[in-house]
């Protein structure tokens, strides 16, 4: 029985990983194949020849032109993953062929469809805008975790844990004690943590980037789009600051950590990691502040889920669990992850 | 805290505050209270059958059975443990 959720948009890379280089990664337990045409445009295709299965990421396999010939015999490939040429003869097998992925690229991901193709069009890519426009700044990051991926959901859907486990970073005690909303949308497969704390203190992360002293109103929204895209809405103003009536914030700083949870296989992880904001647009100094800090934060869940993957996998099945009222989104999550894998659709929105 | 999704089938959980309670709503208009967000979850997706009542409240037995064991079936968590100096 699988874990993953199959026909659905996953991120698979960062666009700026891709480009004329060959670059392959395990998605979803599919190994695929990533380059740039000439155009520009990302391609995605199996990463084995069909030959005699050789990876064709592996040097001296190379591209010339917009065709990747394989480094063992020659076989040669064309952007939709087509062979055009094998050696010695001039007559192609039609069986000569790689799969090919649907591919989009949006907002710094690219993004890649594991399933079945004709089901690619009328799935939904969920957004995250901030991470390329205008107006924000965003430092990013991939951290592989040695966990299935349902461990990660339930880690970022209970953000009470930053107290226990990031205390000193972004955990302060009010994350733990403040109580949470949690709000799903069964047609748009959306799960809503909603997190608000009026007089909290500031941790390291926030009041270093924005320069805040003293405690802080600290809102906390999670917005999930099942399975892959989870996107942390935070909200830091001083005490008291809330915004205005017609809804602008000026006196607020607004993050959008967005983090893609792509699975690598059923018992490890590709966690994308990524943290958007609209302050200090041009300062180096709180970008590399950002990133070095987060990806602390990232790494210390990478240790403890790795740990909890090993003694997951090391214990027979049937232990029962206890969830109190922090794991409310979570659960929430979870049930529509369960859904999903079920074969439910997600509305597609008019326009993405 | 206002409700931040709009879609016309949401549902809602809020924990109320200075409580361990949870407060439940369906989007046909149905609500309850619980403390067992398991149970909550249940209630709310048996629409349109919500139980009536609420969810059930968690069983208390008269006496508690003892923990159970965790059971570690794979050798690599045993042989992970540092020997013991002589």
């Amino acid at each position: 029985m699988t874990s993953i959720v199959r026909d659905q948009w996953y991120v698979a890379a960062y666009g700026r990983e891709v480009g004329r280089e060959l670059f392959s990664r395990t998605i979803c337990g599919e190994s695929i194949l990533f380059w740039r045409t000439e155009a520009g445009d990302v391609t995605a295709m199996s990463d084995r020849c069909v030959h005699r299965r050789f990876p064709l990421s592996q040097s001296p396999s190379h591209l010339v032109g917009d065709t990747v010939v394989c480094g063992y015999h020659g076989f040669t490939y064309g952007s939709d993953g087509v062979c055009v040429a094998v050696p010695g003869q001039t007559r192609v097998p039609r069986t000569a062929r790689l799969k090919a992925y649907p591919v989009v690229e949006q907002d710094s991901f690219v993004w890649v469809f594991i399933g079945d193709p004709d089901r690619a069009g009328t799935t939904r890519i969920p957004r995250a805008p901030w991470l390329d426009q205008e107006g924000w700044t965003a430092v990013s990051g991939m951290e592989p975790l040695a966990a299935r991926a349902s461990l990660l959901v339930d880690n970022l859907m209970d953000l009470s844990h930053e107290t226990y486990l990031h205390g000193g970073y972004i955990g302060t005690p009010e994350v733990a004690e403040t109580p949470i909303t949690t709000e799903v949308d069964e047609d748009a497969g959306i799960v809503y943590v909603s997190r608000h704390m009026a007089d909290a203190e500031c941790p390291p992360f926030y009041a270093k980037s924005t320069g805040i002293q003293g405690r802080i109103t600290r809102w906390q929204d999670i917005e999930f789009t099942p399975p892959c895209l989870y996107k942390l809405h935070s909200r830091i103003a001083p005490v008291g600051v809330l915004p205005n009536d017609d809804g602008t914030d000026p006196d607020a700083f607004h993050v959008e950590v967005v983090y893609a949870i792509t699975p690598e296989t059923e018992t490890s992880t590709h966690d994308f990691w990524a943290v958007a904001r609209d302050f200090a647009l041009d300062d180096d100094g709180v970008s590399e502040f950002l990133r070095e800090n987060n990806r602390t934060v990232v790494l210390q869940d990478v240790v403890a889920l790795d740990v909890l993957e090993s003694v997951i996998a090391g214990e027979a099945d049937g232990y029962q669990e206890l969830s109190i009222n922090i794991d409310t989104g979570g659960l929430a999550a979870r049930r529509l992850i369960a859904k999903l894998a079920g074969g439910a659709e997600v509305r597609q929105p008019a326009s993405r | 805290m206002n409700d931040m999704l709009s879609g016309e089938r949401v549902m809602r959980v809020n924990w109320l505050p200075g409580s361990d309670r949870l407060r439940g709503r369906c989007h046909c208009g149905a609500e309850t209270e619980a403390e067992d967000p398991v149970e909550m979850w249940e209630w709310l997706l048996a629409h349109p059958d919500h139980p009536a009542g609420g969810p059930p409240p968690a069983p208390v037995p008269a006496a508690l059975p003892p923990p159970p064991a965790h059971l570690v079936t794979d050798p690599a968590q045993i042989r992970r443990r540092p020997p013991v100096p002589a």
